[in-house]
């Protein structure tokens, strides 16, 4: 890397992730006495790269199954990518399968569902200093005031610190899993649709939590989402997924005033908006078709099926994330025939 | 206006439960015309799924209806014996739930479930049994039903499934389709074909539907009517347009105000404090004075609703021409 190049806190290089069911030992019988056996290999992620700068919001967004959840993995250093590399500031994360896990402090992730992700039969406080204990981030005397301070940032007592998770509406058990993951002081939060369980007025309440700690804390973060109005909201910028690939990237608030992508476009199409006017009609343009399967998906651009903007090269030919998706200010699209920007 | 089909008055479920009995639904209610849509809205807990069980009769132990009335074209659903509840069931008002992979049978065929659905109301041959399934199949945008009815839930996406579940709901074309949170486990673009699809259905069958969920804006794209539900109450209804361009509760404006996209990217949401309270423990009065920023000493006792056809409105102090921004 050229020295005058500003490095990305988060580096995602080239990073493909394949799960293949293990085979069976009378299918590596049948297989070695010839016979055809099918492999099952989903391709969860595909060659995909981009970068987060330090202090910057990045949002993940696509449908289930598109990966996005899996890419996060990868990078939070859970699952070892089949091929390519993420890395923090220059160190990686995790190699291939082989290397032992490297264990890190440096990214924390918040997950879906707060009923899951806390220990019932641990307190509160036991949870949040656990960490941070084991990584000599605070000394036993000090861990008191240390969840005090985690627990005041994300707008709990500090009473909670006694309590069990169960004592715990969905909305704070949220706050506990953030503020366990802010008090291993991080670099990066990974946060994998933390506000997706919650309802409307719990999620206004933690969206501003976000926004609150991005304003004191500086957070660098990953925001998985498939709700791009959540992601509007927080990001700096936006990546667009399909069937394991990045197929536009760039600031949110290009993406969703001029998206390029004919996916893009659908998805935004497709998200029903707030009608308010007397006589309003509300028409969606839905997508034609469903997702298709990541066990065989289609050769060409993954969306060709589904596009209207679709031809021949298409069907063949699968289009790179042109552009400069490094750029902080880029807006990379991967499509043969993407669309105007007046679009 | 066209006439009422569902007429629900002072509806109240309680269920006994060990720390207490609670009333999920409480003095509940309002009415719906032949043909229309309209929306049921409130966040878990709010009693609005509760709700649709209770029209259907579909409260077990320790759960009961303990007064009000439902009418469908002017008879009396509750109190009806179990027969009568399963033939009216389906017939005269179905129901479509949130999860379609909980509610289709794994272990028979999209057929075989299709034919007892129809044979629970109607003796028909085998072959017109089969053409209504494959016709009501084809409505809801399922590809090559004739072929596909023989395959199993499982041989389904998620979005197919749900697809499935509506085909029969319609298949006994009932007057009236309870909808609880049918497109909420789905992805955006597949809710979207299938909100495009009941809009044109509904009209075209003349079906009425209660379309349940906690997505204002999803409601908002199907339904012309609201109603805004809070521990159990119903506490603002009317013409959608009027009601989310000018609220009158200050939870239905704080409901709004939470909608991301309500305030310009990175700024914050106009959040509404604290958590709906436990039913079993509501606070005196209105149940939503605790949270409220225009609560006073009148508010501890409970306000009723304002009574008229229009815009109706539980609050002391409604708000009068404020509009979200």
């Amino acid at each position: 890397m050229m020295a005058t190049q500003p490095a990305k806190l988060v580096e995602v290089e080239a990073v493909s992730k394949r799960f293949t069911p293990q085979v069976s030992l009378g299918d590596r019988l049948a297989a070695l006495l010839g016979s055809p056996v099918e492999t099952r290999t989903v391709h969860a992620v595909d060659r995909v790269s981009f970068g987060i700068e330090a202090g910057e919001v990045l949002g993940l967004v696509g449908e289930s199954g598109c990966g996005k959840s899996t890419l996060g993995r990868v990078i939070a250093g859970i699952h070892p990518p089949s091929e390519g590399r993420a890395s923090i500031a220059g160190v990686t994360v995790m190699g291939d399968g082989r290397t032992p896990l490297k264990r890190t402090t440096r990214i924390q992730m918040v997950f879906q569902d707060p009923f899951a992700s806390l220990d019932p039969r641990v307190r509160i406080g036991e949870t949040i200093s656990e960490g941070p204990l084991a990584h000599g981030l605070v000394t036993r005397a000090d861990a008191q005031d240390y969840v005090t301070r985690w627990l005041t940032a994300v707008g709990l007592p500090a009473e909670a610190a006694g309590r069990f998770p169960h004592q715990f509406s969905g909305g704070q058990r949220q706050r506990v899993a953030i503020a366990r993951a802010l008090a291993m002081q991080p670099d990066v939060l990974v946060c994998d649709e933390p506000v997706a369980s919650l309802d409307v007025s719990i999620q206004a309440q933690i969206i501003n939590l976000f926004l609150k700690l991005r304003r004191e804390l500086g957070l660098t973060m990953l925001f998985i989402s498939h709700d791009l109005g959540v992601v509007r909201h927080l990001c700096d910028r936006v990546a667009i997924m399909y069937l394991g690939r990045i197929v536009e990237i760039g600031p949110a608030a290009q993406i969703f005033a001029t998206p390029r992508h004919p996916y893009t476009r659908a998805l935004l199409d497709s998200v029903p908006k707030l009608v308010t006017g007397r006589d309003e009609l509300v028409t969606f343009k839905p997508i034609q078709g469903e997702l298709p399967s990541p066990l065989s998906p289609p050769p060409g651009c993954h969306f060709h099926q589904r596009c209207p903007r679709a031809e021949a090269r298409c069907r063949s030919e699968a289009p790179e994330l042109a552009g400069r998706p490094d750029a902080v200010t880029g807006h990379a699209v991967a499509c043969h025939f993407p669309l105007a920007d007046e679009a | 206006m066209s006439p009422v089909l569902l007429d629900v008055s002072g509806l109240t479920t309680r269920f006994a439960t060990r720390a207490g009995s609670l009333n999920a639904v409480e003095d509940v209610s309002f009415t719906v015309a032949e043909g229309e849509i309209v929306g049921l809205v409130g966040e878990s807990g709010s009693g609005k799924s509760v709700t649709g069980f209770s029209i259907l009769g579909l409260i077990d132990p320790p759960g009961r209806i303990v007064s009000g009335s439902v009418k469908l074209n002017g008879r009396e659903l509750v109190g009806l014996s179990h027969a009568e509840l399963r033939s009216m069931r389906g017939r005269e008002i179905a129901m479509v739930f949130q999860d379609p992979s909980a509610t289709l049978n794994p272990v028979l065929t999209i057929e075989t479930q299709m034919r007892l659905a129809i044979a629970a109301h109607e003796n028909l041959g085998d072959a017109a049994a089969r053409a209504r399934c494959i016709e009501v199949l084809g409505a809801v945008g399922i590809p090559d039903a004739a072929r596909r009815i023989e395959a199993y839930p499982h041989q389904f996406s998620g979005g197919m499934r749900q697809r499935v579940a509506i085909a029969i709901a319609l298949l006994n074309r009932p007057k009236l389709i309870i909808c609880d949170e049918p497109t909420t486990a789905l992805d955006v673009s597949i809710q979207a074909q299938i909100l495009t699809e009941m809009k044109s259905l509904a009209a075209r069958l003349g079906t009425a539907m209660i379309w349940i969920s906690h997505d204002l804006a999803t409601v908002s794209s199907v339904a012309s009517r609201i109603l805004v539900m809070y521990a159990g109450r119903l506490i603002e209804a009317g013409p959608m347009a009027q009601v989310l361009r000018q609220p009158h509760h200050p939870y239905t404006r704080g409901l709004l105000g939470s909608l991301p996209g309500m305030a310009p990217p990175g700024e914050d949401l106009v959040q509404i404090p604290g958590t709906m309270p436990s039913l079993i423990d509501l606070p005196k009065g209105c149940a939503f004075q605790p949270r409220c920023g225009f609560a006073d000493a009148q508010c501890a006792t409970m306000p009723a609703l304002s009574a008229g056809a229009g815009r109706r409105v539980r609050c002391h102090h409604p708000l009068a021409a404020e509009t979200v921004p």
